[in-house]
């Protein structure tokens, strides 16, 4: 599944070595998520953060659906930390995990609506990133 | 709510990632700025959900019947590349609807007249393996592999798009399974109708970001004659599906929803 993940492209435009690192990362990550039900979205969000940068991404949540956003940087000397939103720019209690340079928030809305990822390097150096989410 | 523990460490025992911290991350800002909203980042692939994702959601509030949403086949000799999109789009997310009635010869019919229309776009081989993909899987009824196969296949559909300049299509195959989708699930509420169920249609952000799509596209598309037709129309389904937290629509308003979505597919799929 995951190689087959890997072959499935989701953006238009070439990615980088250390956006395909990032997502072959990141994809072992939510490869657990898989083995218990959920299921991964094909589309991804990469990027590189300066270090202190952070980048916020929306996405639209259904009450009910229990989610997972895994995130991981193309290798180990980088980090980012990951945190979900509410519409009005609340900050989330969400089920933390950390592992080195890979991250996740496991969220279940009981809001249907917009809700905002927010990725930020925690490193000293610039980090390439690879944002994905499952849901079931 | 957070997702319970036992998911998280009973789910990474299964692949052998046992070492994982149960640490609180470094301090996030416990307020989003409203500019940091207003710029956030808005992926076609990434901010708008699948279809499925709104089925599984309607699965934990009823027990729809979901071949009760099954539409006739819909034509697959349009000439207009607008409207093929669109239509691409509503299949998709029938197929959706038939994997969750886990219905294998539908899904092959579908995942058949999806290979159809693409073919008319002159997409790749690798589109069209999607398609024996998806017949295989539904043979075997890997349901879970499916959802996330139609996915895949959309995605190919929109990159193989982007290869013959036809950018803009993606977002009428993303307009197009939305619209199904919302279709078909505000059907199932209006027979079955209940608050939990009915709130799930609050999507506001999803048709904002689309209409805002729809307004970068270029001027040929835009003065399709279908396409021109669409805005005024979402725009009233907009309305409808962004009521407040904590309000919940009735039954005459989901109704008033399902017929709006179900005029747009009708006008999507007539030939012209």
């Amino acid at each position: 599944m995951v190689a087959a993940m890997l072959l499935a492209p989701a953006a238009s435009r070439a990615q980088t070595d250390a956006e395909v690192a990032a997502h072959e990362s990141v994809l072992d990550l939510a490869g657990a998520f898989t083995n218990d039900g959920f299921k991964l979205r094909d589309g991804n969000d990469t990027g590189t953060l300066k270090p202190g940068e952070s980048t916020v991404v929306q996405v639209n949540l259904f009450a009910g659906n229990q989610y997972w956003f895994s995130v991981s940087t193309a290798d180990a000397k980088t980090a980012v930390t990951i945190a979900v939103y509410d519409e009005t720019g609340k900050l989330l209690k969400t089920d933390p995990y950390t592992n080195g340079n890979r991250a996740a928030a496991g969220y279940a809305p009981d809001i249907s609506g917009p809700y905002y990822v927010r990725v930020a390097n925690s490193s000293a150096a610039p980090a390439t990133f690879c944002l994905i989410y499952s849901y079931k | 709510m957070i997702v319970s523990r036992w998911i998280l460490t009973g789910a990474l025992a299964l692949t052998g990632l046992h070492a994982w911290a149960v640490d609180a991350p470094p301090a996030q800002p416990a307020q989003l700025p409203a500019d940091a909203i207003a710029q956030s980042v808005k992926l076609d692939r990434f901010t708008v959900p699948t279809p499925g994702e709104l089925l599984a959601a309607l699965n934990k509030v009823g027990k729809p019947t979901w071949q009760a949403q099954y539409r006739p086949p819909i034509p697959t000799a349009y000439t207009d590349r607008p409207q093929i999109a669109l239509n691409l789009g509503g299949l998709i997310a029938d197929g959706y609807i038939a994997v969750e009635a886990e219905d294998s010869q539908q899904v092959k019919n579908i995942g058949k007249d999806i290979m159809t229309l693409a073919k008319t776009l002159g997409v790749s081989e690798d589109v069209l393996r999607r398609g024996k993909s998806i017949e295989d899987f539904a043979e075997n009824n890997e349901w879970s592999t499916l959802k996330e196969d139609l996915e895949a296949t959309q995605n190919e559909v929109k990159l193989a798009m982007d290869a013959q300049h036809d950018e803009e299509l993606t977002t009428l195959v993303t307009l197009g399974g939305w619209i199904r989708g919302t279709e078909a699930v505000s059907g199932w509420i209006v027979n079955n109708y209940s608050e939990p169920a009915a709130k799930l249609l609050r999507q506001p952000a999803i048709i904002a970001l689309l209409r805002s799509k729809l307004d970068t596209l270029p001027e040929h598309t835009r003065n399709d004659e279908l396409v021109k037709g669409l805005d005024d129309r979402l725009k009233a389904m907009q309305e409808m599906v962004s009521f407040p937290v904590g309000q919940t629509p009735t039954l005459a308003d989901v109704k008033k929803l399902h017929d709006a979505a179900a005029d747009l597919i009708t006008s999507i799929t007539s030939k012209r």
